[in-house]
């Protein structure tokens, strides 16, 4: 019995240290060695590439970067504002159906809005060309601000209503019982309570907009940007330390964004504890009239639009345009057939291992950190924190830089991809469980262990049945945005390990839009697919645990 | 009369709710509604504070149906349970809130308005104070001055000082009553806490899912409860029957224990808590309860065979 206790705890201990290990290694190992390979020029210590980011075509560049990621943040942030208040304040079933669609607009593969502004109001566009014959030029930083936000809005949305949730409504009956009209409570209880919430979103936009380097390669024209000049440093001239120095530049908004967003998230946690709240619908407070209808009004533009993206997905699959007419086809379908289908295998499979693992990973993590409270792994959960705040770019970078030769050798290999998307997504799982072990007393295992079970056994038999549904949730979330990925695993390919969200990227621009629609389809397909089956089965496990 | 609630109903399901309300408030009058949790106190104070909509019925406001008019409009102030202070301002910027949006006074000349009512409820000194470093009676107080403050006529009160650990709530309690008397406003307090009530009340209404049970000042509630829920609400109670079977309630403390070998009563428990002793007595099937006061109390040990007296003892009205 002892030995058994002893030999368990050992194992512990070993999973303990692989844990930590696999943190230092694949996340912190690569950051390091990026930052590495920014100061080094020919073996040497050097500043020569930050000096190099500051010539005047390069000072151009960061200029063109803050404009766009700025003004496409801002667009975002307010739109999301709006779709928010109005979703919250409407509340009952038009607020659920709004959340409903924010989530699958959300879960949407890449390029579905490219897609839809070049085939729809392009220079042959279907509408603008084909049923108005105008020939519009969407290529441009407008072009950008436009996508960027368009993309921007679902998340940030979502992050409205949640943060519109949190305000104590007493504080708006309190407003209201004070004298002040909705449009006054509005500006003077709402808005500055939920400043934390919208600048997070602001920061977060900033980051994902001001790193993205698709979007302006699909439709930046000659307008170019610092990341999509990092990514052709890679991609074109192999020059992996002035790329580097590029992304590092990327890096500080990234992190004012993190700061914001943990704040929030802080807060949120230590809301939980609120007694009575009314709900929205006894609440009895409706927006001011105008901002009602101004927000419903966006609110409605802004479905229609993902109806049109989604709808013009599947005619742009089995259509081909002539001159801004439509012929139907089925090449597309057939060449997808052909010469896809494995690179969608390798998609799927690649998603579900890495799914998997990041969940376990995130939930052992806070398992460690949370009821363990083991020391030092504080620490490893704020590395484990950073992927996803750190642009995807500096991230796939950071892999190039460290696995393409030494001591582990990976580029290439669809291992790489694996290990790449696993620990990116990690903190989806880990904040997950966080939140769950919030309402888990830990008395519960110290119980577990007073009856005999040891350390890991209590984790297995105990810790993991009741987070179950926390990892399907989890490993869905994951799974879609490992499916949906773009920005890293855009460095890491090789002809060899090709995957459907990359090979989207070079059919839209290179203009093969039939061809990116179909795998933006597939992509639509297994996801919905997926997240369906989870939902089933979470209602289920619902069901039997009432 | 300051207020009048007529047939008010508000129901949210069968069950929960509140039927057939029916209440005049004086102007000055310090009334509460007390009742356990679920009884339609607080949906009461909401529909007056213009939160929820009623089914039907009217509220009169001076003689003014108000049924129909948004919170802001309403001379009516609500201190609500959890204070529902605003995080993002200051002590006086959040007493200054309602007289710039209800009595419409400018930013600057509100604030100024405002440091009357700070000081009012003893917070002076405290202006500035952010309300997250406030405690929770501090907290109590900004949110009383904070409705004081609006010069409403009616002050509504949810449970104001069940967050608050019992000492503090004993003193507030005077606070609260000081303060009411100095601004002569009146108020309708709800509570689940029968002292609360009783020390605070000029009258009370009990309720019971959704209904008044009874309405009366502080003694009549205690000393004539209609029934046996009323008793049993405001306090301890024993229930007797004599033999024409009319029912009478008996307050413990209204009953003496007299020594007397060989008597009918055999005092089955005894709680020594110091200021007072409590005593289960027992008669074959009939148990009373005794409470002794001081002193008194110290003559009498388990076993003993006694005798009782009754000092005081109400008639129910109904079986």
């Amino acid at each position: 019995m002892n030995r058994n206790i002893s030999y368990s705890s050992l194992l512990e201990k070993a999973i303990i240290i692989l844990l930590i290990i696999a943190f230092l290694l694949f996340i912190l190992y690569p950051i390091a060695g990026l930052f590495v390979r920014s100061l080094t020029e020919g073996g040497q210590w050097s500043l020569f590439y930050y000096k190099d980011l500051f010539k005047e075509e390069n000072i151009e560049l960061i200029r063109n970067s803050v404009f766009v990621a700025s003004l496409s943040s801002i667009c975002a942030t307010i739109l999301a504002l709006c779709i928010g208040l109005y979703a919250h304040f409407k509340g009952g079933r038009i607020r659920d159906l709004i959340y409903r669609g924010l989530m699958i607009s959300m879960i949407s593969p890449p390029f579905i809005s490219s897609i839809g502004l070049l085939t729809l109001f392009g220079r042959r566009g279907l509408i603008s060309y084909g049923l108005l014959g105008l020939t519009l030029n969407p290529y441009g930083w407008h072009g950008i601000v436009l996508l960027q936000s368009l993309g921007g809005i679902p998340l940030s949305a979502m992050f409205m209503m949640a943060g519109l949730n949190q305000i104590d409504s007493r504080l708006i009956l309190a407003s209201r019982d004070l004298g002040a009209n909705p449009w006054q409570t509005l500006k003077n209880v709402i808005l500055p309570s939920l400043i934390p919430t919208i600048l997070s979103v602001l920061f977060l936009r900033f980051t994902m907009n001001i790193s993205d380097f698709t979007t302006p390669v699909i439709i930046g024209g000659r307008f170019n940007v610092l990341a999509t000049e990092a990514y052709l440093r890679v991609y074109a001239q192999a020059n992996l330390n002035g790329a580097a120095a590029m992304t590092v530049l990327l890096l500080p908004p990234a992190l004012v964004a993190f700061y914001f967003y943990n704040n929030n998230l802080q807060k949120t946690n230590t809301l939980s504890d609120r007694s009575k709240v009314l709900d929205v619908e006894t609440l009895n407070y409706k927006l001011p009239r105008l901002v009602n209808f101004i927000s419903g009004t966006i609110t409605l533009v802004f479905f229609i639009i993902m109806v049109v993206q989604y709808g013009n997905i599947f005619i742009q699959a089995i259509s081909r345009n002539v001159s801004g007419k439509l012929v139907f086809t089925t090449d597309h379908l057939h060449f997808f057939q052909d010469r896809h289908l494995d690179a969608l295998l390798r998609t799927i499979h690649m998603a579900l291992i890495a799914a998997l693992l990041s969940t376990l990973f995130g939930v052992m993590l806070s398992y460690y950190n949370r009821m363990r409270r083991i020391p030092g792994m504080k620490s490893i959960e704020f590395i484990g924190s950073l992927p996803y705040i750190i642009p995807g770019i500096f991230f796939g970078l950071a892999y190039i830089v460290v696995f393409h030769n030494g001591p582990i050798k990976m580029t290439g290999t669809l291992i790489i991809l694996i290990v790449n998307c696993t620990f990116r997504h990690v903190s989806v799982g880990n904040k997950a469980a966080n939140a769950t072990f919030e309402n888990i007393d830990k008395k519960l295992e110290w119980a577990s262990y007073d009856l005999g079970a040891s350390k890991l056994q209590s984790l297995v038999t105990l810790i993991f049945p009741m987070l179950r549904p926390t990892f399907l949730t989890s490993f869905i979330n994951a799974f879609t945005a490992c499916m949906t990925t773009v920005g890293p695993l855009m460095l890491l390919v090789s002809p060899k390990n090709l995957i459907i969200s990359v090979l989207m990227f070079s059919e839209v621009s290179n203009g093969r839009y039939g061809q990116a629609a179909v795998m933006g389809l597939s992509l639509i397909l297994i996801t919905f697919t997926v997240n369906l089956i989870a939902m089933a089965l979470m209602t289920r496990e619902k069901r039997i645990t009432r | 009369m300051i207020l009048e609630l007529k047939n008010l109903t508000k129901m949210y399901d069968d069950k929960n709710g509140v039927a057939s309300f029916n209440l005049a408030v004086e102007r000055g009058e310090f009334i509460t509604l007390l009742g356990p949790s679920g009884c339609g106190k607080t949906t009461t104070l909401n529909l007056i504070g213009g939160f929820l909509q009623a089914d039907s019925g009217e509220i009169l406001m001076e003689g003014k149906d108000i049924s129909s008019l948004p919170p802001e409009a309403r001379k009516v102030s609500t201190v609500f349970q959890n204070y529902a202070l605003f995080p993002h301002l200051n002590v006086l910027e959040n007493v200054a809130y309602g007289i710039r949006f209800f009595r419409k006074y400018s930013k600057k000349k509100a604030l100024l308005a405002a440091e009357e009512f700070v000081h009012l409820v003893g917070l002076s000194g405290y202006e500035k104070s952010n309300i997250g470093n406030l405690s929770g009676g501090q907290q109590q107080r900004v949110a009383l001055a904070r409705s004081i403050a609006t010069g409403a006529e009616l002050l509504l009160l949810d449970e104001p000082l069940s967050n608050l650990d019992v000492a503090l709530r004993t003193h507030l309690r005077k606070e609260l009553k000081e303060i009411q008397r100095k601004t002569k406003t009146t108020m309708i307090y709800v509570t689940h806490d029968q002292e609360e009530g009783l020390s605070l009340s000029d009258r009370i209404v009990v309720m019971d899912k959704g209904l008044i049970v009874q309405i009366g000042s502080p003694r009549e509630i205690y000393y004539k409860p209609v029934n046996s829920y009323v008793a049993d609400f405001v306090g301890k109670s024993n229930f007797l029957e004599d033999e024409k079977g009319n029912q009478y309630i008996l307050r413990p403390e209204d009953v003496n224990i007299i020594e007397k070998p060989g008597g009918k009563y055999i005092i089955e428990q005894m709680v020594f808590l110091g200021h007072r002793t409590e005593y289960i007595l027992r008669n074959g099937e009939e148990k009373v309860e005794v409470h002794l006061q001081g002193i008194r109390g110290k003559d009498f040990n388990l076993g003993d065979s006694v005798d009782i007296e009754i000092l005081f003892k109400s008639k129910l009205n109904n079986g």
